[in-house]
């Protein structure tokens, strides 16, 4: 079987929309956390790196967007850019390829909106019948295969910070499995008020200071063969993903270092070869642990770390999502070289970590 | 856990069921349940239904937390995590794998969910309705995450060779997490997966089905002329699948071959299915699975009981079969268990295959006519069984349709 190879991305992110912007901005290391208005973003934080001027309506379109929310529009704008940076190619065959989004638990606002909605109404019934799939936890993922007409496989993936690994994941398999020609595969997060109050409450002491960001990226998976054939260039080829869970934070470093090795090993990738690393960088001692368990792993390499966290802000599920697309930003036009690889890395705190290991193609 | 190793595909069996559902905790009251056409019908008491002029619903009750959960606090696992944690304790125990068994091998835990721990965000909005945001228990709040109903399985057994996926592709999604461990231990990513689904009962989910109009009164009847609609049930079911190979090495219960599955998206409407589409799901789950339509003995069918699903399943099934097989809705008995659904649907076609039963539709009087299927009114019917069809449907139009065989030893 031709390796998979990632052909095209997308992203819509703190930088702006589209794949141009986030690489200007991640190349470049400058920060696009901000000053939130409390105006506009009441809540907790008042610092946050949000995409600018994003709404349904000016970036997804006057119709059909009235009830849209706005990590489904996110999804659905990551989606168009991509399909338009190939110019529709993917969905020629709409039967073909499927769709693979990951999200945190949907989008908090529209659940609690709409449960809002019945304690507070005059009836308990009175919530807006056209809101009801926004909260539902596949709205952005099916909202988004029906605006683009995608007729494969739809599925949505959840995994806190882990979630773009364990969707690339997933995609891999599904592709494997043999229920798709191809795979848009990525994660989106929005940034709502609910979302930073149940962050807020959420975190450690010790995590509350780190600004909350929002976005979203989409990567083509599909075999090399096939990306030749539809002049793709394949920026990197997926090796690997892999996963493990620890039980105490004391031992992530462990955790991650195996997860990392058994990586390397199983591919024959040589520590050395490993160039870039995306890591989460969560906030607390997870980050340093983390660094440390790849590090681990990695020995004398000497890679060139990417760090998105202070870049954006805490993306939550789209995180790793975004770190994949900052290694292929990283990598620029001509994807990674032949003999290099990349590690993109995250760390749960409900006790997983995981890694996804790519090469030049 | 991908990678691009060439590796012989392998045959996937299904040796450990856990359910949690309204007519009985673990695989015996729930086979018992399936037999006897139990209904788990009752007045829901998740949340004050008062202003609803019904309320009915399929809860589980008698659940302990305590008897299925041992290392983890459950009180930081919110309702659903409790049942899918339980429920993957019971398939475990079901398999006869030891926990260090069961650590010894390289793992994937997937539960499907429709609202994971909404239960949970429902209860943080009336706090804030009362108390202010600044007033949210951390707790709740840290319970209150999708990612938990498949992680909160990994901490409980203390995996830690593991993949932890949970797919909230809502009403099929226990299909989709079933199909995803087919994919894994057949193309011999991992040696055992934990797969199936998990809800629990929550307002906003009964508050929007029953402002669309299809919360049914009192019972749920599928297939009936006289159907009124769902009713939002709860549970979770959990099966471990491991490879032949394996099941066999030591000397393990197969309850059922799992065959193949398909997976599709109607890309049309958000809540309304589309019958071709669905047709089309069938064919694909046949084609992976190699079986033909005159090969499914029955079919497990998604059967919320609402008018439009009804019909439209039934034209998409005759669509496909030129002579549609028994066609039955377990959904009578337990309510629509959302993420559980097809996981709850799974197992007990995995039962029928083994003990030689169809699972009756009940609450059954006449069968609508635009329908026209044998429904197994009421009744369970025991016949030998091979090859067994689950349907499952979500909102957007996601599809997913998993495929069992009855294992028979190679004589």
């Amino acid at each position: 079987m031709s390796p998979l190879v990632l052909s095209a991305w997308s992203a819509v992110s703190p930088y702006g929309v589209g794949a141009e912007p986030f690489a200007r901005g991640i190349t470049a290391g400058r920060c696009a956390v901000g000053p939130l208005d409390p105006a506009t973003h009441p809540g907790p934080f008042d610092r946050g790196g949000v995409v600018p001027d994003f709404s349904a309506r000016t970036h997804v379109g006057k119709k059909g967007t009235r009830t849209m929310d706005r990590v489904t529009a996110l999804a659905v704008a990551a989606v168009g850019q991509l399909l338009e940076s190939c110019d529709g190619g993917p969905v020629r065959q709409p039967e073909e390829t499927a769709l693979v989004l990951g999200t945190g638990s949907g989008s908090v606002q529209s659940i609690m909106d709409f449960t809002r909605d019945s304690f507070a109404g005059e009836r308990p019934y009175h919530v807006d019948p056209a809101r009801f799939p926004n909260a539902v936890m596949n709205r952005a993922a099916g909202q988004s295969a029906i605006w683009h007409r995608i007729k494969g496989p739809n599925t949505t993936v959840a995994g806190g910070w882990l979630t773009g690994l364990l969707a690339l994941s997933y995609a891999a398999r599904l592709h494997r499995g043999g229920h798709c020609a191809r795979v848009l595969c990525g994660a989106a997060e929005e940034y709502s008020e609910q979302r930073a109050w149940l962050e807020w409450h959420g975190r450690s002491a010790a995590e509350r200071a780190t600004p909350l960001g929002e976005g979203g990226a989409v990567f083509l998976l599909e075999p090399a063969e096939a990306a030749r054939e539809a002049g793709h260039p394949a920026l990197a080829r997926l090796l690997t993903t892999r996963f493990r869970a620890y039980g105490a934070e004391s031992e992530v470093r462990a955790a991650l270092a195996a997860c990392v090795r058994d990586a390397l090993k199983t591919t024959g990738v040589a520590p050395g070869d490993v160039r870039l690393v995306a890591p989460l960088g969560a906030g607390g001692e997870s980050a340093a642990l983390e660094e440390a368990g790849v590090g681990d792993a990695l020995g004398a390499a000497d890679p060139r770390w990417i760090r998105c966290r202070p870049l954006l802000g805490d993306t939550s599920a789209a995180a790793t999502s975004l770190q994949l697309a900052a290694v292929l930003a990283a990598a620029g036009a001509d994807g990674l070289a032949p003999g290099e690889a990349a590690l993109v890395t995250g760390v749960e705190r409900d006790g997983t970590v995981g890694c996804a290991l790519l090469a030049g193609a | 856990m991908y990678d691009n190793d060439q590796r012989p595909a392998r045959r996937v069996v299904i040796t450990g069921l856990g359910t949690v559902s309204s007519i009985g905790l673990g695989v015996t009251a729930f086979l018992d349940g399936l037999r006897s056409g139990r209904s788990g019908v009752k007045p829901i008491t998740a949340f004050d239904t008062t202003g609803f002029a019904h309320a009915n619903g399929c809860e589980v009750t008698g659940f302990d937390p305590a008897e299925w959960i041992h290392r983890v606090d459950a009180t930081e696992l919110g309702r659903a995590t409790q049942f899918s944690v339980a429920a993957a304790r019971m398939a475990v125990a079901d398999a006869g794998l030891t926990p260090e068994e069961l650590r010894a091998r390289r793992a994937l835990v997937s539960v499907g969910t429709t609202d994971a721990e909404s239960r949970d965000l429902d209860a943080l909005v009336d706090v804030e309705l009362r108390e202010g945001p600044e007033r949210l228990p951390a707790t709740v709040v840290r319970r209150a995450q999708a990612g938990r109903l498949s992680t909160g399985i990994v901490r409980e057994l203390a995996l830690t060779d593991v993949e932890a996926l949970t797919l909230p592709t809502a009403c099929a999604a226990g299909n989709y997490a079933i199909g995803s461990g087919f994919d894994a231990i057949r193309g011999g990513e991992v040696e055992v997966a934990l797969c199936g689904g998990a809800d629990a009962v929550c307002r906003k989910t009964f508050a929007g089905f029953y402002r669309l109009g299809t919360i049914a009164p009192e019972v749920c009847q599928p297939f009936d002329k006289d159907r009124k609609g769902i009713l939002t049930g709860e549970g979770a079911g959990i099966l471990l699948m491991e490879s032949l190979e394996t099941a066999r090495a030591r000397g393990a219960r197969i309850y059922a071959e799992v065959l193949g599955y398909g997976l599709n998206c109607d890309a049309h409407h958000p809540v309304a299915p589309d019958q071709d589409s669905l047709a089309r799901c069938m064919r694909i789950a046949h084609r992976n699975a190699g079986v033909k339509p005159q090969d499914i003995d029955f079919i497990s069918a998604h059967g919320t009981g609402t008018r439009a699903n009804d019909v439209t399943e039934a034209g998409a099934i005759r669509q496909v079969f030129d002579a549609p097989p028994p066609t039955v809705s377990i959904k009578s008995m337990i309510g629509h268990s959302m993420g559980a659904a097809s996981a709850l649907a799974s197992a007990a076609c995995a039962l029928a295959l083994t003990e030689g039963f169809i699972p009756p539709t009940v609450n059954h009087h006449e069968t609508d006519p635009e329908c026209g299927l044998d429904c197994v009114p009421n009744v369970a019917r025991s016949t030998e069984l091979n090859v067994v069809q689950n349907n499952a449907l979500a909102f957007a139009g996601n599809n997913a349709v998993l495929i069992l065989g009855r294992h028979r030893e190679a004589q």
